[in-house]
């Protein structure tokens, strides 16, 4: 064992026996996910892949056919489940009970129009409690449209359940499925729109979010040995000075390892949460850890004191946890949001785990392992190089 | 040794060698640049100019091997609150290399000197303060360096303690550590230490034994006798004596400056008895590093 890895075991002891890793690693970030879950489970398990969809075939053609076999083929997948009703009455009935998130409209004219190359609308009538799963349909539908020349969308929330008027959002859903050109395959479409279930989505959201202050334990354990006097007497002991920042990497690897497997262990066997093939969540997580330790190691290596760095990294974890979407969803768009939330090492956790834990192999999950570690390459060797410099003046 | 902080001289330029078996002593007030000095020795901080080198190994912030010959026992208490007394123990000494029995058997002697022996398996946030000082002591001094640094290990100590970390620090030089003691109290230097550095500003304003640096002040001890009847005639008696320097009276008694008090003491009490002197009082005042470090400063030690 190195010194590093004395110290790391050390400093682990200490966390254990003072217990507060515990309850911010483990403890905090299950009992939330689980009241997460309580209290969203039921809204954001509709945005799941529990996809289930209506078809009302008014046209009843052979143009009209052939995009409901294609609904067909996605149902066989597994993809969604489809029930055919046999006008839009029955199927909107459908959605105020809650049977079905959206469904599709095709009004008679449809192949005419289509022989004719005239353009054509099938409307999309969605649950307003379920507007991914409303823009998961219209994309379906628009990749359809790519390939029949002249067949346009219109997308429409149900307000039955509201008693009010569809949101402004859905205007905005049926223009950008119009606008959207046809370079997407089916198959991509529905694997860029695939979320994580409910249970699965907080339980990860709160891991990775809780990660970034468990992990702090480690890199800021330096500035308390500062603090206390400690690292004088570690910085002379014949070790390598790199080997006390080695440590407290290590102890935090650790700490993040630890608090991840367990999150992951407790929450799909208490709560069901679904995450994937093991290897591709190990590579997540781990890629996930390093990407905390590097920030949050950068954090320790600005601060002047444990205390400092401690509110320093609070305001980041917070920060990046939200426009991570690691409490509510976000950048779905193609708004500034979007393009701002894969700043952050909590984006592409969820996305990767997103990628993997509908059935997909673990492979799917490389992009976004890439994508922290690359995290991890850049700012932890700015927080190495400050903290090295920081020990050694 | 030559250590700035930006504009600020730490320290300007001072040097000292320490055989085995001596006890050196840097005595100055808070911000003289003693803890700067003993923090280039140990391998803390790197000089802007000169060297150190201990036990033939030149030591240096990088360097490893040099750093296992030098025991350092900061003046913060450099201790886990939440470890016990012998994981504290441990966990250094494998720092330093010390493993399996090797280890056990020096952490239980090292345990046994510094007298917590009883409490090695409490959590040291649980002991008092000179107990946390005496393991402060007891980490330093594990792997039995060759030289071992303190750096006011007395400071906010009870004077029970205090005197158990002395009669350490006494038996640890007298075993043959060299050691390098840096305090701001007089009486902890006068003791212990066989060559004193008056440091202050960063620089050396003496150096030398004890009664070395006595001497630059004229190294002499003052008698104070109250005393009554013919001092006139006392005083001439007093003269008279071998070793005796000067004498002088005055309404209440006598003052005689000699070379050493104590021996002299019965026969000038016996001569100023038989010339008339009726004598009700005496006090021995001998030179100290309060006065020398009066004199080379020009200011009072304080806290």
């Amino acid at each position: 064992m190195g010194p590093a890895t004395r110290i790391a075991a050390k400093d682990l002891k200490l966390r254990i026996r003072d217990r507060s890793a515990f309850i911010l690693g483990i403890f905090a970030p299950l009992v939330l996910a689980f009241i997460f879950k309580l209290v969203f489970g039921g809204v954001f398990g509709a945005t799941s892949l529990d996809l289930r969809f209506g078809a009302v075939d008014l046209d009843d053609t052979e143009v009209s056919q052939s995009f409901r076999e294609i609904l067909g083929d996605l149902d066989s997948e597994g993809i969604l489940a489809l029930t055919d009703y046999d006008d839009a009455d029955e199927a909107e009935a459908a959605i105020e009970e809650g049977q079905i998130d959206a469904y599709y409209l095709i009004e008679p004219g449809m192949h005419a129009a289509v022989e004719a190359g005239e353009e054509f609308a099938i409307k999309i009538v969605g649950d307003v409690d379920a507007p991914t799963s409303t823009q998961i349909a219209a994309s379906i539908a628009e990749q359809y449209g790519a390939g029949v020349a002249g067949v346009q969308l219109s997308v429409a929330t149900s307000f039955h359940s509201l008693d009010g008027p569809p949101p402004p959002e859905s205007a905005a859903w049926g223009q950008e499925a119009a606008a959207r050109g046809a370079s997407y395959a089916l198959t991509d479409v529905t694997t860029e729109t695939r979320q994580l279930d409910g249970t699965t989505y907080f339980a990860a959201g709160m891991a990775v979010f809780f990660l970034f202050f468990t992990v702090q334990f480690g890199v800021i354990g330096l500035l308390e040995e500062q603090r206390d006097g400690t690292l004088a007497r570690l910085l002379a002991a014949p070790i390598r000075r790199t080997s006390v920042i080695t440590a407290k990497a290590l102890l935090s690897f650790w700490l993040g390892v630890i608090s991840l497997s367990v999150l992951i262990l407790a929450t799909h066997f208490l709560m069901g949460a679904t995450w994937g093939p093991p290897l591709g969540v190990a590579l997540l997580a781990v890629a996930g850890v390093l990407s905390a330790v590097s920030i949050m190691g950068l954090v320790a290596s600005v601060a002047k004191t444990p205390e400092g760095a401690g509110n320093l990294g609070a305001i980041i974890a917070v920060i990046l946890g939200m426009l991570g979407g690691t409490f509510f969803p976000v950048g779905q768009g193609d708004d500034l949001l979007s393009k701002l939330t894969y700043l952050t090492p909590h984006a592409w956790f969820m996305e990767g785990l997103a990628e993997i834990s509908g059935g997909a192999e673990w492979r799917a999950a490389l992009p976004a392992v890439g994508a922290l570690l690359a995290f991890s390459l850049i700012l932890g060797s700015i927080g190495w190089t400050l903290l090295r410099r920081r020990i050694t003046a | 040794m030559v250590k700035n902080f930006g504009d600020i001289t730490a320290v300007g330029g001072v040097g000292f060698t320490i055989e085995e078996g001596e006890t050196f002593g840097l005595l100055g007030p808070n911000g003289a640049g003693k803890t700067t000095s003993i923090s280039i020795v140990a391998g803390l901080l790197e000089p802007d100019a000169g060297e150190v080198v201990v036990a033939g190994i030149s030591i240096s912030p990088a360097s490893v091997a040099g750093k296992a010959a030098i025991g350092l026992v900061p003046q913060d208490l450099a201790i886990y609150p939440d470890l016990t007394a012998t994981e504290n123990l441990s966990f250094f000494g494998r720092l330093y290399g010390m493993r399996g029995e090797e280890l056990s058997k020096r952490v239980a002697e090292v345990l046994e000197v510094i007298g917590l022996i009883d409490r090695k398996d409490d959590l040291t946030k649980e002991f008092s303060g000179g107990m946390k000082r005496r393991l402060n002591i007891g980490i330093g001094l594990l792997h039995r360096p060759k030289l071992l640094i303190l750096d006011e290990p007395t400071v906010g100590v009870d004077p029970q303690s205090r005197n158990s970390i002395l009669e350490s620090v006494e038996s640890l030089s007298a075993e043959g550590m060299a050691v390098l003691y840096t305090t701001h109290y007089m009486e902890e230097a006068e003791r212990l230490c066989d060559r004193v550095a008056i440091i202050d500003e960063g620089t050396f304003k003496a150096e030398g034994t004890r009664r070395e640096l006595v001497s630059i002040v004229g190294g002499r001890d003052r008698i104070t006798i109250t005393a009554t009847g013919d001092l006139s005639r006392a005083v001439q008696a007093a003269r008279e004596i071998p070793g005796v320097f000067e004498a002088s009276h005055s309404d209440q008694g006598l003052e005689v400056l000699a070379d050493e008090a104590s021996r002299l003491l019965p026969e000038l009490l016996r001569r100023l008895a038989a010339a008339g002197a009726v004598i009700t009082g005496v006090e021995v005042v001998e030179p100290n590093l309060e006065a020398v470090f009066l004199h080379v400063t020009g200011k009072a030690l304080r806290d």
